[in-house]
């Protein structure tokens, strides 16, 4: 009962702090907005309306015919470019075209005769991620104007259905991923920065003499960033489904209840940081190294699968990579417990040993 | 042996190589207002912190209260009062919001908590400045809030380490006179200083330097045993035999 009201006593302190800091309040605040919205709109990862020079020398009936089909879905905006085509470096330097369709003499000519008729896609590879994609695109639409051409019957057709994210749009898939990555660092850093600000101080010595029990201490500078965490994943959310539009497939209890979890891993972090540091810059650059490794390795913008085999591997030393994927699972597959529970039972392990750790670590008494 | 409010014996603090306190051994008794004197450096802190639970002895063993400093500690917490050197109170709270999250953690709540504040407000003084931040607040003010939050939980013994560290003259008097009422009401008192005119307040004192106490007595005898005309020259007297170089 006493240790209930101490740390009663403790949460309402933290946030009376938290609450007359005006350039944390604006950081706390802010922070998730600025987040989203940069994020959402500048990590868009779908290739759209490469800027495509054409360069026609046949000027033919079915040349201009295979420009118009480049030029019907929303991947190629097609246009004529006043420079010769060997001008074509500084197109790309100044960034006026990312691609160029090169159409040689007798293309149409060719192509009726049954020939090979070649014509060339340059494409501006320094980003190779959107050129692979472009080329993908022109492969495609080359192969069905073959076939149009030439009068075939489609051989194979694969019908394309997207589970989930049925519009392909990269915000969907991004503001799961920020409501993770808002949690952690929100967490982690407030966490470590309150304990060590009040070391440094010397605060921390005046409440070390009182009869506080550990376990009160440590909750009573945890549920205040443990709150703040909640109200910041709130905040994403409500921006995420109200601005960007995102849908929501699964259970709410499931995620806030997951994200609870969860929080034992960041919050334990925050104490661990807390022990082995003496300074606020110190913890800030050891939290700060933990939230970059945990972001790079989550899977959160590039795809785990897509790391060599030997980072791969690290990932699973990474809380946030379970986190990730369930919170993705839930928000855009609807997942439950039944298909995440191996990232569940992860992440519960995560929590238990980094939250036993810190717990451990932290003493009342200097040696 | 439970007469006693501090026994020490063969008390050691190392930092590596460095004795920070090295060997002391001392009894206080209850009643007394024992002045632990010593110049900066000379051990004084890192002695306190061992007796109030903060830091953890290389050697030697101790009582405070009758709790083992090695053992107990945290039984020791509830019976004592510490005032650092260094300000320590949250500096963006008011005096008032500090000493309720102190009274809470002391077990103090609703009506007691209350009452107990204004006890304290009215015996310091402390109504114009205790609903102020106390971060903004001169020197003076904040040791008065520092102490009454030190004293807060009615603590049979009050460790005080430097209470008057750049304060004024005038200041220093006032604060006296609120520890020698404190005296009176039965507290004990266990306070570092180097000033020497305070130290004469002390019913009893001990001098320290480089991390061993030098001599325990009652200041008067103190200086009549050396034939000298007041402590100030005992105490250089005395650390001036004990050499510069160790």
């Amino acid at each position: 009962m006493r240790h209930m009201w101490t740390v009663l006593a403790l949460v309402t302190k933290e946030f009376r702090q938290v609450f007359r800091d005006r350039n944390m309040l604006r950081l706390i605040f802010l922070m998730p907005f600025l987040q989203l919205v940069i994020l959402g709109y500048a990590v868009d990862t779908d290739v759209r309306r490469i800027h495509t020079a054409v360069y026609d020398f046949d000027r033919s009936r079915l040349s201009r015919e295979f420009v118009r089909s480049m030029s019907a879905g929303d991947y190629f905006l097609m246009s004529t470019s006043d420079r010769s085509v060997l001008d074509l470096d500084e197109n790309f330097q100044t960034n006026r075209f990312n691609a160029a369709l090169v159409i040689p003499r007798d293309f149409g000519r060719n192509l009726e005769n049954g020939n090979l008729a070649p014509a060339s896609l340059i494409v501006d590879g320094s980003n190779a991620n959107s050129a692979g994609i472009a080329m993908g695109y022109a492969g495609m639409i080359a192969a069905q104007f073959n076939r149009q051409a030439a009068g075939l019957a489609p051989s194979i057709s694969i019908r394309q259905k997207l589970l989930y994210n049925s519009e392909a749009e990269s915000v969907y898939y991004m503001v799961p991923g920020i409501v993770a990555v808002l949690l952690t660092m929100i967490t982690v850093m407030l966490t470590s920065m309150a304990i060590v600000r009040e070391r440094e101080m010397g605060t921390l010595e005046q409440v070390m003499v009182t009869p506080i029990s550990t376990p009160a201490f440590i909750l009573g500078k945890t549920i205040p960033f443990a709150v703040l965490g909640f109200v910041e994943m709130s905040l994403a959310l409500a921006v995420g489904i109200l601005w960007f539009g995102i849908p929501f497939a699964g259970s709410w209890p499931l995620l806030y209840g997951l994200s609870l979890v969860y929080l034992f891993t960041t919050l334990g972090m925050g104490i661990f940081v807390s022990t082995i540091t003496s300074t606020q810059q110190q913890a800030m650059f050891f939290a700060w190294f933990f939230i970059i490794f945990a972001i790079m390795t989550s899977g959160f913008f590039a795809p785990i699968e897509n790391m060599p085999p030997v980072v791969q591997h690290m990932t699973y030393a990474n809380p946030l990579r379970f986190f990730m994927r369930i919170v993705r699972g839930i928000m855009m597959k609807g997942a439950g417990v039944n298909t995440l529970y191996r990232d569940i039972a992860a992440m519960v392990l995560y929590s238990a040993a980094i939250f036993s750790l810190a717990l451990m670590r932290f003493s009342k008494r200097h040696r | 042996m439970m007469d006693y409010a501090v026994v020490i014996d063969g008390l050691s603090k190392k930092f590596g190589a460095f004795a920070a306190v090295d060997g002391i051994s001392l009894k206080v008794e209850y009643g007394e207002i024992f002045g632990f004197l010593g110049a900066n450096g000379a051990g004084k802190t890192t002695a306190i912190r061992m007796l109030c639970g903060l830091l953890q002895p290389t050697s030697g063993t101790g009582t405070v209260n009758g709790f083992d400093i090695n053992r107990e500690y945290e039984k020791i917490k509830p019976s004592i009062g510490y005032m650092s050197q260094k300000f320590s109170l949250y500096g963006d709270l008011t005096g008032r919001e500090n000493l309720q999250f102190y009274g809470t953690v002391y077990g103090l709540r609703g009506g007691r908590l209350k009452g107990r504040i204004a006890e304290l407000v009215d015996g310091l003084s402390l109504d114009e400045f205790i609903d102020r931040p106390t971060g903004a607040l001169p020197v003076g003010w904040r040791q008065r809030i520092a102490l009454a939050a030190a004293i807060l939980h009615r603590p049979r013994i009050v460790f005080l380490d430097e209470p008057t560290g750049g304060v004024d003259p005038v200041f220093r008097r006032r604060f006296w006179e609120i520890l020698y009422r404190l005296a009176d009401d039965g507290t004990n008192l266990f306070v570092t200083t180097h000033y020497m005119d305070e130290a004469e307040f002390c019913s009893r004192i001990s001098i320290m330097h480089r991390g061993k106490i030098v001599v325990v007595g009652r200041p008067r005898e103190l200086v009549a045993s050396r034939g000298l005309r007041n402590l100030q020259e005992t105490f250089i007297s005395l650390i001036s035999e004990q050499g510069t170089d160790g």
